[in-house]
């Protein structure tokens, strides 16, 4: 019996999958990498960390901290094997922190290039995915970067700092991303990634000793897809009224009119919003609900901030502002790409699955016609530091 | 288990020799004075540490006496004080010379009558005569008669009661057990003066005739234990037994077991604690190491002051031990595991630290981990072995070896030197030498399979180390209880410590039929005196 067991636990050592010993200096790290797509052939970009670079150690001989290996193939796969024809180190993906898709491919379609991504054992489908604008992925990951000395950590950090407070971003993981793609009823959405300056100064070391560095990158703009293709871009308001509706607010501030002239900036802390479909007599309807709760966070008017009267009118105008925002939002989408990235389609499933089924088939005809109702409740908490601004006080 | 099956062994053990008993053997005492001291002469080679006295006693020197005793093993001026001189001249200031004439109840007399000493035995055989003189007893054999008289008066140079080297405290007692058997059964009996401690005495060794002690308090020690126990020790039949080790290898359960089974310590209270819950000690004569039976998986992890601190602070530092025995046993294991298997386990700044201080290593993480883990262990032997007074040389360089100097010389990573240190010093806070050999043992074992199979040959390793661990024994006791078989109440002292009030019973398996240690637990909590007038 003892036996059997020992011989059995000895069997199971050998008996396992996924095995694979490498030592620390055989990875070849990628943190960030890109797909582009020439001639019918895949051009992937990894940007490869060279540790001595990035190390604390002192023995960095200032060379750049990444280096950038290319090759293309027939498929994602093949051309990432085909890397190492040139690259020292086999790739290894499992610290993959961004994958940049460029803009042209994002517009044939992104799905068969998802598929390695997803399947392959060593990555963690928990990166953000981007689309680069205007540009292509490889020249997104040239760019040398100040502050962070790996541009992909650059990257990752910007894009998660500036969901969680400003909101005009989205970061969307792998796994999200492909939900998206399979869900009925929602489209796909990525934020893009663009490169400002010269693009040529921007892979030098040179790019990151000036304290402007002249090439930067950035994200900006909603990349709305439908199905897996690209259609067209969200501005930077309506980025913002994308977030507002699919309750993807964190924290951000909003400068909204004073009743008079001048602007209040509201910073918003807690933010919820529902979207409930319904059928109202063989129509969909759409309900979006929203709370949030924010402080005062500048006041360039004068107005009597002790006052209760003047605090729920500030709450009224807040209201006022997003509820145009999310239509204007809605409009664009609506009338421009057709395509439901808000998720309404799956609302509406969620509440009557029977009339969705029904539905489905035809949504994208239904989409822009859905009626959209809003309502939005606002509780400014707090005014900071101070009663009443100081402006007020200042004689003209 | 073990207690039917050793049962027929118990006809088998030896007899001493002393109770055969056929008429006028080799062995019997002669009658004659001179042949006796010739055949003493004779066996013993004519030692030169042997004396052998002539006297003559009794009216007017009519008795011919021998006095024998081993010189540096005897009391000196007690043999002159007590012996001679009560012999030869206190004797002939009362009416009892008169009687000492050769005659029946010599012997008897001299026993009843003139001998001032405390301990005396009667002798009738050589056997018995060599083992009294060569242990420091003086012999008086008489003329004319075939027995004698042993009067112990052993006394030799001997080590005093210091504080002892291993398992030290910082809040407890400070004596530690000495070489001399009678001293260590002096130190448990100041301890524990119940009626009930018992104490049986046995030779083992027929050339060193060691004597070993088994100490247990009646009715609080499990008689199935202590029978096993006695039965274990009847068995060993071997020339010499030089210390408590030599025991330990002939009764423990498990001699191939990485764990020790059986427990040994240098300290006197903890041999009272473990008396106190039923255990059974073993002293042996010559080493102040005291062997403590049944000794289970968490006795390795519980230090004596434990019980003598804050509650608190005790329950974290037992907690603390576990901890630091898990990272004894594998944290050079896992870095390995994961250096060259996953990877995708370490946060990505760690990872490119990691694989910047591997740039131009020359070795793999595994012949890595073995180079510092053997130098550790050839350092950690040399600083033992070595003459005290090279020691500072010694660390300077072992410093160097595991150190800065090797990082520089790029044949380690300085990540590798931080996990073997911690390891290294880890495997020290345990308060028990024995557990860190076992760590040190399995340590490498672990290591192996680590850098062939990564986390999934780790856990494999720990799935067999947990089944050995259950599957063993100590004196019939389950090695992991209280863990398994699992026991709710005696979880009061395995991985936290509860206040010595809380306290009420004895560890259950240990001791099955006495357990109760507080009789009121009620009262046994610290309060304020309650105040009856008031009646609030």
């Amino acid at each position: 019996m003892k036996k059997s067991l020992l011989v059995l636990l000895i069997l199971t050592l050998f008996l396992s999958g996924c095995w694979d010993r490498r030592e620390l200096n055989e990875l070849g790290i990628t943190m960030a990498m890109g797909i582009d797509k020439s001639e019918n052939q895949y051009v992937i970009s990894a940007q490869v960390v060279v540790p001595s670079e990035v190390s604390m150690k002192t023995n960095s001989q200032g060379r750049s901290a990444v280096t950038l290996f290319q090759a293309s193939g027939e498929s994602v796969y093949e051309a990432l094997r085909k890397m190492t024809k040139n690259s020292p180190r086999k790739i290894y993906p499992g610290h993959l922190l961004i994958l940049v898709i460029s803009e042209d491919l994002a517009k044939e379609g992104i799905a068969e290039s998802l598929d390695l991504l997803s399947r392959d054992w060593e990555l963690r489908p928990d990166f953000y995915v981007v689309v680069a604008k205007n540009t292509t992925a490889s020249e997104v990951l040239n760019v040398n970067t100040p502050i962070e000395s790996i541009p992909a950590t650059k990257m990752y950090k910007s894009l998660k700092v500036s969901e969680r407070n400003w909101a005009g971003t989205k970061g969307i993981i792998l796994d999200e991303l492909i939900k998206d793609l399979l869900t009925d009823g929602k489209e796909a959405v990525l934020t893009g990634i663009e490169i400002i300056g010269d693009k040529e100064i921007g892979s030098s070391k040179q790019n990151v000793e000036t304290i402007t560095s002249s090439t930067e990158i950035k994200y900006d703009h909603l990349a709305v897809f439908k199905g897996d293709r690209l259609v067209g871009w969200l501005n930077e308001e309506e980025s913002r009224g994308y977030a507002e509706i699919t309750n993807s607010v964190k924290s951000t501030v909003t400068a909204i009119p004073c009743p008079k002239k001048g602007k209040i900036s509201v910073n918003i802390l807690h933010y919820n919003a529902k979207v409930t479909g319904a059928i109202n007599k063989g129509t969909p309807e759409v309900n979006i609900k929203i709370q949030a709760e924010g402080d005062l966070g500048e006041v360039q008017c004068p107005i009597d901030l002790t006052k209760p009267k003047t605090i729920d009118e500030l709450e009224k105008i807040y209201e006022k502002e997003v509820e145009e925002v999310i239509h204007r939002t809605i409009d664009t989408v609506r009338s421009q790409y057709a395509s439901d990235i808000f998720g309404f389609g799956e609302a509406i499933s969620r509440s009557n699955p029977k009339e969705w089924d029904k539905m489905k088939e035809h949504w994208d005809e239904e989409f822009p016609e859905v009626t959209v109702n809003t309502q939005i409740d606002m509780k400014i908490r707090r005014i900071g530091t101070v009663n009443n601004s100081f402006l007020e006080k200042i004689k003209d | 288990m073990g207690f039917f099956k050793k049962k027929t062994n118990t006809k088998e053990q030896s007899t001493p020799p002393s109770q055969t008993n056929e008429n006028s053997s080799p062995n019997d005492l002669k009658t004659s004075l001179q042949d006796n001291i010739q055949f003493v002469k004779n066996s013993l080679g004519e030692s030169s540490d042997i004396v052998i006295r002539e006297i003559r006693i009794g009216q007017d020197g009519s008795v011919k006496a021998g006095i024998f005793y081993t010189d540096g093993l005897t009391d000196t001026p007690s043999l002159q004080n007590f012996i001679m001189e009560s012999l030869m001249l206190d004797i002939k200031g009362t009416g009892l010379e008169k009687k000492l004439t050769p005659g029946h109840n010599l012997l008897t007399a001299l026993k009843d009558f003139a001998m001032t000493v405390g301990e005396i035995k009667d002798l009738t055989n050589f056997d018995d005569l060599f083992t009294s003189l060569l242990s420091g007893d003086t012999i008086l054999l008489i003329d004319g008669y075939s027995e004698g008289l042993v009067m112990g008066n052993k006394h030799w140079v001997e080590r005093g009661i210091t504080e002892p080297a291993s398992q030290t405290v910082v809040r407890g007692p400070r004596e530690g057990f000495s070489e001399n058997l009678r001293v260590n059964t002096a130190l448990i009996r100041r301890k524990i003066k119940d009626p009930n401690l018992w104490m049986e005495s046995k030779v083992i060794g027929t050339r060193t005739k060691t004597n070993v002690s088994l100490m247990y308090i009646h009715g609080v020690a499990n008689d199935k234990i202590v029978n096993e126990v006695r039965l274990r020790l009847d068995r060993i039949d071997i020339d010499g037994i030089l210390e408590s080790g030599n025991i330990e290898g002939f009764i423990e359960d498990s001699t191939y077991s990485p764990f020790p089974t059986v427990f040994n310590t240098e300290r006197p209270d903890i041999v009272a604690a473990a008396l106190l819950e039923g255990r059974i000690a073993i002293l042996v004569d010559g080493t102040p190491f005291v062997l403590i039976v049944p000794a289970l998986f968490v006795q390795f992890f519980q230090s004596p002051e434990d019980y003598y601190v804050h509650t608190g602070i005790g329950s974290l530092i037992r907690l603390l031990r576990f901890f630091a025995f898990m990272i004894a046993l594998l944290a050079p294991a896992l870095f390995v595991a994961i250096t060259t298997f996953h990877q995708v386990m370490l946060p990505p700044a760690l990872l490119i630290s990691l694989t910047a201080q591997r740039e131009g290593v020359p070795f793999p993480a595994f012949v890595e981990a073995i180079i510092m883990e053997v130098t550790f262990e050839i350092l950690r032997e040399a600083g033992i072995r070595m003459p005290r007074s090279i020691g500072s040389a010694m660390s300077i360089v072992g410093a160097f070896v595991i150190g800065t100097a090797a990082v520089e010389a790029g044949i380690i990573s300085a990540a590798m030197v931080i996990v073997v240190s911690i390891t290294a010093i880890s495997s020290f806070v345990s308060p028990t030498y024995n557990m860190a050999i076992s760590v040190r043992i399995l340590r490498f074992g672990f290591m192996g399979l680590a850098a062939s199979f990564g986390l999934y040959g780790l856990a494999i390793g720990l799935v067999a180390l947990i089944l050995h661990l259950c599957s063993l024994r100590s004196f019939g006791v389950p090695y992991m209880a209280p863990f398994a078989p699992f026991n709710v109440s005696d979880q009061k002292d395995t991985l936290i410590v509860v206040p010595i009030w809380k306290m009420f019973t004895r560890p259950r398996l240990i001791n099955q039929t006495n357990v109760v240690r507080q009789q009121d637990p009620a009262s046994a909590k610290p309060q304020p005196p309650k105040n009856e007038e008031s009646g609030e």
